[in-house]
Formats: structure tokens, sequence, C-alpha cells
């Protein structure tokens, strides 16, 4: 280890802009390099992706089915390990974290997927709470951050049904509340509207955008190209593992671009 | 972390598990129960057999030195001090022709022969012995090489008298009676530990769904793992109570005078039931921490 003798440089850097006052710009808090990722000795899921997300960015990740987008979301989460390439969550490269270090990483996140996840014999408000049960049991004022977390979501008048007693949106709505307990700084959704019908589902596509909008980043895979294109955020597009295009307010399709 | 709720939340999970799968958890109830009654009755047999063979193994250990007939009483005494003073001699005590004699009358056919040669003035053949008592098996050829060549001896090829061939096969019977008990005890643990490993997978499996949902918002392993050990434990302990039950039980029906059947004593006993509860404690902990591994793989 060496002695630094010049102070450490800033961890926020300032960019001119063409024209316009200069933008700040936060370090990265996801960074995906060169990563590559084979299942077994299969061909590879991703291959050779390179991005970052800012804090506060709203990303979709959209792509035909087999395309790596829940490879993606599950790198981030190290349910996998990148074959190749570093994923680095908050300045910390995922394939160096140790076992033990898991739940920390995970408890910044909140996680939501498809099938929502939720305990069928536990009612709404006791699915939210046993985020909290099991990772921090003895949380004081557990009521309320339930409470509060349920009011997010619009759900507050739910408190003692049981999922089979809602709709599939008010399940993804309690998955999200669950998600939330944490104040997670990363916010992750694969599929989340895949089992929803359009209206509920652009409901939860606007409650991530509310979430985004109070300081959250989010990644969000999709295949519904309705929410993509009317939310006009960056799309990140995956055909056969590899990132195709980049963009900020993107589309769903590009011209040119096959049907995904 | 508080540890007042978590435990809270540990146990009844636990008992959630037990009477969710009762079924499962009952099958592994009563067969970690068979194999640690299996388990005790075995080391109650052992134990009843070495105390019977240690007995047999005391009195195998007598070896008789015979006296010749001219040696004067003081030297007899002074020979049998001298070996009682030996460490690994019990005690010593001295028999006369005479006792010899009645000895050998009370215990043989030989009474008649041996009143004969009395009467006809033939005298008693019978020499004198020191007798000694020898704490252990294993001190009588050493003895034995000690005494052998005193001048005070019987003359002729046997100046001393054990029984060779009982000692090494005692030894034999001890060591498989031990050897036998040792191999029942870890085939019936091993059977007891893959029971419970598949009833807590069982549980685990039933269970997916909440684990990985732990796992997906930031529950330590050891979270996970707890309740699923209790488990194990609760069923370990429940297991051992049965079977030192049954055991007592039995013993107190075929046993008296304040001991167990096999004559057994109840400070053994006790030492005994501890042992099951701990054996079963720890193949109950085991168990489920082996079951609970592939659930925390990724
Ligand atoms: N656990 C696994 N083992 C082996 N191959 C896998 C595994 N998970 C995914 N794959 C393969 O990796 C590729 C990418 O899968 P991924 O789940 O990331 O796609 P996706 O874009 O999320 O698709 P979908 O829209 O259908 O959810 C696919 O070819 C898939 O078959
Ligand atoms: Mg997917």
């Amino acid at each position: 280890m060496s002695i630094s003798t010049s102070p450490a440089p800033p961890r926020t850097v300032t960019q001119a802009t063409g024209n316009g006052p200069p933008v700040r710009h936060d370090p990265p808090i996801i960074v995906f390099e060169n990563v590559s990722k084979t299942y077994g000795n299969g061909a590879p899921a991703v291959q050779d992706v390179s991005f970052t997300v800012r804090p506060r960015d709203f990303v979709f990740v959209v792509g035909a089915s087999g395309a790596g987008k829940s490879t993606i979301i599950r790198l981030l989460i190290r349910e996998e390990t990148a074959s190749k390439g570093h994923v680095i969550v908050e300045g910390q490269d995922l394939a160096r974290l140790r076992h033990r270090h898991l739940p920390r990483l995970r408890r910044k996140m909140g996680i939501v997927f498809q099938d929502f996840k939720l305990l069928p014999n536990l009612t709404v408000a006791q699915n939210v709470a046993f985020a909290i049960q099991v990772t921090d049991p003895g949380r004081s004022h557990l009521k309320e951050k339930v409470g509060e977390a349920l009011y997010i979501v619009g759900l507050e008048d739910k408190l003692n049904n049981f999922p089979t007693e809602l709709s599939g949106g008010e399940q993804q709505r309690v998955a999200i509340a669950r998600a939330l307990i944490h104040r997670p700084r990363i916010f992750l959704a694969d599929e989340p509207t895949g089992n929803l019908d359009p209206d509920a589902g652009w409901g939860i596509v606007q409650l991530l955008l509310q979430i985004n909008h109070r300081g959250a980043t989010v990644v969000m895979a999709t295949h519904n190209r309705e929410v993509v294109d009317l939310s006009r955020r960056r799309v990140l597009a995956m055909e056969g593992g590899q990132l195709i295009r980049d963009e900020q307010e993107g589309q769903y399709l590009k011209e040119g671009e096959a049907i995904l | 972390m508080n540890p007042i709720p978590a435990l809270r939340f540990v146990v009844r999970v636990a008992l959630q598990n037990i009477v969710r799968n009762r079924g499962i958890a009952f099958a592994s109830l009563l067969t970690v129960t068979l194999t640690l009654l299996g388990a005790g009755a075995a080391v109650a047999v052992v134990s009843a057999l070495d105390g019977v063979l240690h007995q047999e193994e005391t009195q195998a250990s007598v070896l008789k030195v015979f006296m010749a007939d001219h040696v004067s009483y003081a030297s007899i005494l002074n020979l049998q001090y001298n070996l009682s003073s030996e460490p690994s001699v019990l005690k010593a005590s001295f028999e006369n022709k005479d006792q010899a004699a009645k000895q050998a009358a009370s215990g043989l056919g030989l009474g008649n022969a041996l009143k004969i040669l009395q009467q006809t003035g033939g005298g008693n053949p019978l020499p004198a012995s020191i007798n000694l008592h020898l704490r252990n098996i294993g001190a009588v050829s050493a003895i034995n090489n000690q005494v052998s060549t005193s001048p005070l001896l019987y003359p002729g090829p046997h100046p001393t008298d054990y029984n060779k061939d009982v000692i090494p096969r005692l030894e034999r019977y001890i060591f498989a009676a031990q050897l036998g008990g040792a191999i029942m005890v870890a085939v019936v643990g091993a059977v007891a530990l893959v029971i419970i490993t598949i009833s807590v997978r069982t549980a685990a499996f039933v269970r997916r769904q909440e684990i990985e949902i732990m796992k997906l918002v930031g529950a330590t392993d050891w979270f996970v793992r707890w309740p699923f050990l209790i488990e194990g434990v609760i069923v370990g302990v429940l297991s051992a109570l049965l079977a030192s039950a049954v055991l007592v039980g039995i013993g107190l029906l075929f046993g008296s005078g304040g001991n167990l059947a096999l004559g057994i004593g109840l400070r053994f006993a006790g030492l005994v039931v501890l042992g099951l509860i701990a054996g079963g404690a720890v193949l109950g902990s085991f168990g489920s921490f082996v079951g609970i591994r592939r659930s925390l793989a990724t």
C-alpha cells in the first residue's frame, strides 16, 4: 500500500457542455465493464456489455426473450457472478464481494419480479414487515414504516388483506412496498408488468418513476413496448446477449431494428 | 441485531415447520427415537456385558504360587508380604495344604481319592500356595516370570498355576463387545442423521419461497439457518426424551433392588439419558445444518 501525498481526487466532477450551464456528474452508481456471462457451457447469455448508470438515472433494459435482460439483473444482485469483466455497484466490484457481505448489498437494493414473490399465508402488512423482521428484528416503529411504505404505493387500506384477495397490480404494489422498506438507493425490476394488463402495468411504471423521482436509481428490464415509448427514458437495448443501443430518452425500437 | 425478537422469530418458524410438516416431522421423530433407542440399548448391553466380563476378568486373574513342602512358614510369610506390596497385586492370601485339599475335594470328584491317600499314610499330595488376586489380567505373566525362579517354589514343571487360555479369550470378548456396540451406535447414528437431514431438507423445500425472499431482502445465512437448526434440535431432544422414557421404563420393569435391568445403576442410567439428549441435539443440529446447506448455496 502506498501513501498518497496529494489529496484524493474529488468524487464529483463538473463537466462543461457545449451550451448552457455546466452539468454536475455524480460518480456512477452502477458500472458494467466488458461483462460476459456464460451459464454452464452454453452460449454466452451476456457478451462484452459495458455501460454506466449514474445516481437517480432511470434505465429500461429492453430486448427479445432470451436477450439477456434478466441476466443483467441477476448480475446486479449477485445472484450470478460475471464470467468476464467487472460489475461494480457503488464502487464495489461484486466479484470481490465476500459471500457474508451479500446481505449488505441486498439491503441497499429494492428488487421486484414479474411473479411478485409474496408469501400467500401472510397479510399485506405482514408481507411488507417480513423484509424487516428477517434482517433487523426488533427495529422500532415497524408499524409506522410498513404503513408509510404501503401509503407510497397507495395500499394503506389493504393492510389486512391476503395477497389472493388483491388484483395483480395491487400485488405488485405490495412487492414494491416491501422492496422500499429498506429505503434502497437502487431499485431493480425484472419484467414488473409482465403479468399485468396494460392499465395496471402503466400504474406500476408510474410508481417506479415516482420512486425514481424520490431519489432512487431504477433499472427496469421489460419488453413492454408501450411503457418504454411513453416514458421517454434511457434505453439499453439487448440482442443475443449484446448491448446494441444505449440511448437517452430512447424508444423501444429504432428504425431499421428487427421486431424485438 | 436485537436478540429477543430474533429469537421469537426463529422459534416461531421452527415450531411452524414442525406443525406444518407434521407428517415428516413425526416420521423423523419416530425414526430418530428408534435409532436413539438402539444406541441407548447398545450402550446398556455393552456396559452390562463389560461388567460381567470385568467380574470374570478378576476371577481369571488369580495366580497360584505353589510352595515347596520344606519351606518354613516364616519364608512363606516373607514372600507373601513382598508380593502383596507389588502395585499390580490386589490381595495375597495363603492357602495351606489342608485348605488346598478341602478346596480340591469340594470342587472336584477327587474327595474320595484324597481321603484314601491320607488314610493309607500316603499324606496330602497337594502343595500349599500363595493365591494372588491381581488388578488386571495383563499383570499375570509379569508376576509369574518374577516368582517362578524362586527356590521356595514347588519343584516341577508347574510351579505356578493360572488359566493361560482364558485370558486372551476374555480380552477378545471384551474387544468384540465394545467394537460391536460402537459399530451399532455409529450405524444408527448415521441413519438418524440421514433422516433428520431429509426432514429438514423437506421443511426447507416447503419454505423455499420464503428462503428466496429472505435472501433477496438481505437476511444473513445464519438468520435463514437458525429456525431449521432449532427445528432439528427440538426433534432430536424430543426423540431422546422418548427413547429415554422407553429405556428407563423397560429397565425399571425388569430391574430389582435399586438397580435397573442387567444390573445397571441409576447413576449410569442418568448419564445415558444425558448422553442421549446431547446426542439427539447434536444429531438434530448437524442434520439440519447439512439439510439447509443446499438452500443457502446461491
Ligand atoms: N440458469 C441458467 N442456466 C442456463 N442458461 C440460462 C440460465 N438463465 C438464463 N439462461 C440462458 O441465458 C440467455 C439469457 O437469459 P435471460 O433470462 O437473461 O433472458 P431474458 O432477456 O431475461 O429473457 P426473457 O425476456 O424471456 O425473460 C437465454 O438464452 C437463457 O436460455
Ligand atoms: Mg427475463
